[in-house]
């Protein structure tokens, strides 16, 4: 119970802030970079991501006292294996068009290392609750995370934003290919880091005063 | 010891849950994609037909599948046919199967008892041959089928899907022949292909090499590893260039130009490219030699087929 005296409010915004998996962790960024050349990839990856995270979330903490502490990251797997395996085919089976543009990423969600990470750290320790809180609030960093390195591709890349022409040109085609995800992830790191010198400087500077 | 007996426990019994929920799932969603499956493969024959969403078939277009079968009866193989017939008074179709031996001759024929929904459930298929066929026949296992498109009752083209091994696991594809057997199109259908190499043989530049080849010719075809001339190259990929790029007469005579050259390989990829070739080469000789004698048949026996 490492983490009680934080509210709700805190533990979900330390998954979109303070420890977003793409920005803040750097984890998880094989998807990040490979499947977000638009803002709709990254939103559905994000929803599979999410879906995913939350399913995990709440079977670990409804069974953490049954799991040996020797076979936990197994029994992780197995579970995360499990629910990808469930959106794999709730995906396949209803929404073929979104299965075809995510192809094998869907499947790839399984060895996502942030969300292992949240079970281990977060999940086994914590109620039911607060594990929900902590998933969802990671599967959202996640996604707008998602979200914001394909808006910015979309937008220089192809010059649209969710399909839809904004500027009429295509500025830069350099940016919807691979390598550019890269260095997207790595200027927006650099405004999450950044921004938080900044705060942190604000602060002590509120506190010397 | 016994934490290994704990922990053995304990992981059979969280897979034995996880293998329960997700079979759960796949029984629940086998349904709706085997529909989307079938949906795919409908609009990929309509695209080798030559019509999309902007260009929608007519109503009197008749999609006719024929099922062929291999029919074991003790240490003797037959083959069978179940062939889409109209019936005389009303212009439904029916469904008839006709066994026929191994030289080709004919044996005998039956009337089945489905209707044209069951036909793509292979298990309604073969319970209704079964109940047809005397009772010595032993086995009988669905080989393979061919679609044959008709509007207003004249042939456009046949469909024919296959398969063909490629650098990891099947290539499936689907080939349109015209009514001499000539290659109309190719679509390929499902592969594990690497992406950049061998998934080019998705691409028009490489289908499009099959257009118009004979059935005589596809005998001598070869893979060529030369690249393709800018020329041809431009003219395979019309599809990308803007609609006045090429006029039809530029079309026609150009498409004579190349259609008899040999296929050339994909850099990078010459095994997904032999693959698709010799895929196409077998299911076109194969089908060739089957449809003859089927004719043959069909017109000795005056059977009034629905294509």
């Amino acid at each position: 119970m490492i983490e009680n005296n934080k509210s709700y409010s805190n533990i979900f915004l330390n998954g979109i802030l303070n420890e977003n998996p793409i920005f803040r962790l750097a984890l998880s960024m094989c998807p990040a970079v490979g499947i977000s050349t638009n803002v709709m990839n990254g939103l559905l990856m994000g929803i599979a991501v999410l879906f995913v995270q939350f399913c995990s979330s709440l079977t670990i903490s409804l069974v953490k006292n049954f799991i040996h502490p020797r076979i936990r990251i197994p029994t992780y797997t197995l579970t995360i294996a499990t629910w990808v395996t469930v959106t794999d085919l709730v995906l396949a089976a209803f929404f073929p068009v979104a299965y075809k543009s995510l192809g094998i990423f869907v499947r790839l969600i399984v060895v996502f290392c942030f969300i292992t990470m949240r079970l281990d750290v977060f999940a086994r320790k914590n109620p039911v609750f607060p594990s929900l809180v902590d998933a969802v609030g990671m599967g959202f960093g996640f996604m707008l995370g998602m979200m914001a390195i394909g808006g910015v591709r979309e937008l220089m890349g192809m010059g649209t934003l969710l399909g839809y022409d904004i500027l009429g040109f295509r500025p830069l085609l350099f940016f919807v290919l691979p390598c550019s995800g890269f260095f997207v992830v790595g200027f927006m790191m650099a405004i999450f880091n950044y921004t938080e010198i900044i705060y942190n400087r604000r602060k002590r500077a509120r506190s010397v005063a | 010891m016994k934490e290994i007996v704990k922990i053995t426990i304990g992981l059979t019994l969280t897979c034995l849950i996880a293998a329960g929920i997700m079979g759960g799932v796949f029984i629940i969603t086998a349904k709706a994609k085997k529909h989307n499956e079938y949906l795919n493969f409908k609009e990929n024959m309509l695209a080798l037909l030559g019509y999309n969403q902007t260009n929608p078939a007519p109503d009197s277009l008749q999609l006719c599948t024929v099922y062929r079968y291999l029919i074991y009866q003790g240490d003797k193989t037959s083959l069978g046919y179940m062939l889409p017939v109209k019936t005389k008074k009303t212009k439904d179709i029916r469904y008839q199967f006709i066994r026929v031996n191994i030289q080709g001759q004919f044996i005998d024929k039956f009337d089945l008892d489905i209707e044209t929904a069951q036909t793509n459930d292979i298990k309604d298929r073969n319970k209704a041959i079964a109940a047809v066929l005397p009772k010595e026949v032993s086995q009988i296992v669905f080989a393979d089928r061919f679609i044959a498109a008709t509007n207003n009752d004249k042939r456009l083209a046949y469909l024919l899907p296959g398969k063909s091994p490629g650098f990891k696991t099947h290539i499936n594809f689907m080939l349109a022949l015209d009514s001499t057997y000539s290659i109309v199109g190719l679509q390929i259908l499902e592969h594990q292909e690497d992406p950049g190499l061998g998934a080019e043989i998705e691409q028009e530049y490489f289908k499009n090499q099959f257009t118009a080849k004979t059935s005589e010719r596809l005998k001598t075809l070869k893979v060529i590893k030369e690249p393709l001339p800018d020329d041809q190259l431009k003219f395979l990929e019309r599809k990308k260039w803007a609609k006045d790029a090429y006029s039809e007469k530029d079309i026609e005579t150009l498409q004579k130009k190349y259609q008899d050259k040999d296929i050339c390989a994909i850099t990078g990829a010459t095994i997904s490219s032999v693959a698709v070739v010799n895929g196409v080469k077998n299911v076109v000789t194969k089908f060739v030699y089957r449809v003859k004698v089927l004719e043959k048949i069909i017109s000795k026996q005056n059977i009034s087929v629905a294509f």
